[in-house]
């Protein structure tokens, strides 16, 4: 059964490789919001067994993050996303 | 972690982003380690095609046309198309194995998703494919006693073509119309069924206007009248919750590009009990109950099956998302545009498939005007041509507003930041093209546009 050490700890996890996958702000953003999302939702759960099995497929769900931030990295294009030099523009 | 992190700042060099295209020897940039990938500045956003310039990639609001792959359907792909390469009709060895347990877990999610069992499903090469065998299929093996087949006016190409080809074969087709809201009349559709009758097909979502056709009252209908209900549900699967037995469907097409899935492959659904017989389409070895001749391609079934049981997971959190980006959407364009009209009923639809008329502009200028979000007016298949969409015609939408017609469609990854802009730019760019437009000015002063006699040069 995890702390709340280490679930914040996997959040951030997500958090960081968000930052990662290549030029594709879409996935980027919605790695973030579904963490996010997933967390929040799991922060009501009282069950210890719905909890343990939150908590492994919360970490099985990392480790695609961490490889798909990779591969995305590899093949991304080579110009950024609208949205991206839109947040640049604007100071 | 840290070896991964060390592997990912090798690779990211490796890839020469940041080595810029000057230096020719993969030399310099293997000498040159950088800690993050260096985006190119200015000039390197710029991307010139068909004579457009366009700063970035454009934001993507068009996933009718095709949905981006989720990375965790990419993730499950990966591995058979890396290492785990065996053909899952091999019976002699491991990678054949292997690739037939990948093949039989996707089935099982399919089925998953829409309530079937697995010796239901059978892999395509996509919806196209699968309404052509479904259509073809069953109108040829029940050809001796049964001659004619229903559809509607607003259905896929595809589905329409396969009609037009069983009529000049002879056999008999009847093409509903639909109301203006874009919804079939089932009392026209219980007058329309024969005793010769052999099916039914309605799709599920239109792919233009979104509308969400009364999917469990049509099957009830066929099963009493003991004909088979086949729906092309290519934009529906995996977005609105779909049961084939609550619902009564006999044949149901799937396609994997828009459900986050991977493009070339699909599936189609063959009711058992009772059971649906048809005839292959195509010949060969055999393969899935001797109904579709041909190896299944392994790596994009797993990403069809994965796609599918993703989607039985987040069904509630997109729908929820969907709708509140596509009330933003609707609400800011008509909050500050007048003349602007949803295409399609505004309460039976998917709301991720936004059809918006703009009274007295031009389609064509509006979508070059919205350059940077990448949208589509009628469907991907019809624009072609310059004729109006034909699904519009259907509805009764006048010639001019069907010109006029613009499709967003929004999905799991759209942002709310996008359909902002895309709200802030499409207003834009309508006030500028309405500007110029003489029959604005006259809107503005009153003058009633059909009294007006238009003269030849």
């Amino acid at each position: 059964m995890p702390s709340a050490a280490e679930a914040r700890a996997l959040y951030r996890a997500f958090l960081r490789s968000s930052q990662h996958f290549g030029t594709s702000y879409n996935i980027k953003e919605y790695v973030k919001r579904r963490a996010r999302d997933g967390f929040r939702d799991a922060a009501a759960v009282s069950d210890p067994a719905e909890l343990a099995r939150l908590w492994g497929a919360g970490r099985a769900q990392l480790e695609v993050a961490r490889r798909q931030a990779i591969v995305y990295d590899l093949f991304s294009h080579k110009h950024k996303h609208a949205m991206d030099l839109l947040h640049q523009r604007k100071p | 972690m840290a070896l991964a992190a060390a592997a990912a700042g090798a690779l990211r060099a490796f890839a020469g982003h940041s080595a810029g295209l000057g230096r020719a020897s993969v030399l310099g940039s293997l000498r040159h380690f950088a800690a993050q990938p260096e985006l190119e500045a200015e000039q390197g956003d710029v991307i010139e095609k068909k004579g457009i310039q366009l700063r970035g990639a454009p934001m993507y609001l068009d996933m009718q046309a095709t949905t981006p792959m989720d990375p965790r359907v990419v993730d499950a792909m990966l591995p058979f198309m890396t290492e785990q390469y065996g053909n899952p009709h091999s019976r002699t060895h491991l990678y054949g194995w292997e690739a037939e347990e990948a093949v039989e877990a996707a089935r099982g999610q399919i089925g998953g998703l829409i309530g079937a069992d697995v010796k239901e499903i059978i892999f395509t090469s996509g919806a196209t494919e699968s309404n052509n065998l479904a259509i073809k299929g069953v109108a040829q093996f029940y050809k001796d006693k049964k001659k004619h087949v229903i559809t509607t006016q607003t259905d896929h190409k595809c589905v329409l073509d396969s009609c037009r080809y069983l009529q000049q074969r002879g056999f008999d087709v009847t093409y509903l119309p639909v109301e203006k809201n874009g919804l079939i009349n089932l009392e026209q559709l219980a007058e329309a069924i024969r005793p010769d009758t052999s099916m039914v097909s309605v799709m599920a979502v239109n792919n233009e206007i979104g509308v969400v056709q009364p999917l469990a009252e049509i099957g009830k209908l066929c099963r009493e009248r003991k004909v088979f209900f086949h729906t092309d549900a290519a934009q529906a699967v995996g977005k609105i919750p779909i049961d084939v037995n609550a619902m009564n469907i006999d044949l149901l097409s799937i396609s994997g590009h828009k459900l986050y899935g991977p493009k070339g492959v699909g599936a189609i659904y063959i009711r058992r009990r009772p059971r649906v017989r048809l005839e292959a389409q195509m010949s060969g070895g055999g393969q899935e109950r001797g109904l579709r001749s041909g190896t299944v391609p392994h790596f994009l079934a797993v990403g069809l099956g994965t796609a599918c049981s993703i989607a039985a997971q987040e069904m509630e959190r997109d729908l929820a998302h969907v709708k509140r980006l596509s009330d933003r959407l609707y609400n800011g364009i008509t909050s500050q545009l007048q003349g602007v009209v949803l295409n399609g009923d505004s309460h039976a639809r998917y709301w991720g498939n936004i059809n918006l008329s703009f009274a007295y502009v031009e389609g064509e200028s509006l979508l070059m005007g919205l350059k940077d979000v990448a949208v589509s007016s009628g469907s991907a298949c019809t624009s072609a041509s310059l004729e109006p969409s034909y699904v519009l015609r259907a509805l009764g939408v006048e010639e001019d507003m069907a010109h006029t017609s613009i499709r967003f469609g929004l999905g799991r990854f759209t942002t709310e930041e996008e359909v902002d802009r895309a709200v802030e730019l499409t207003v834009q760019h309508v006030n500028k093209l309405r500007e110029m437009s003489p029959l604005w000015e006259m809107v503005q002063d009153g003058i009633d546009i059909k009294s007006i006699q238009w003269s030849q040069h």
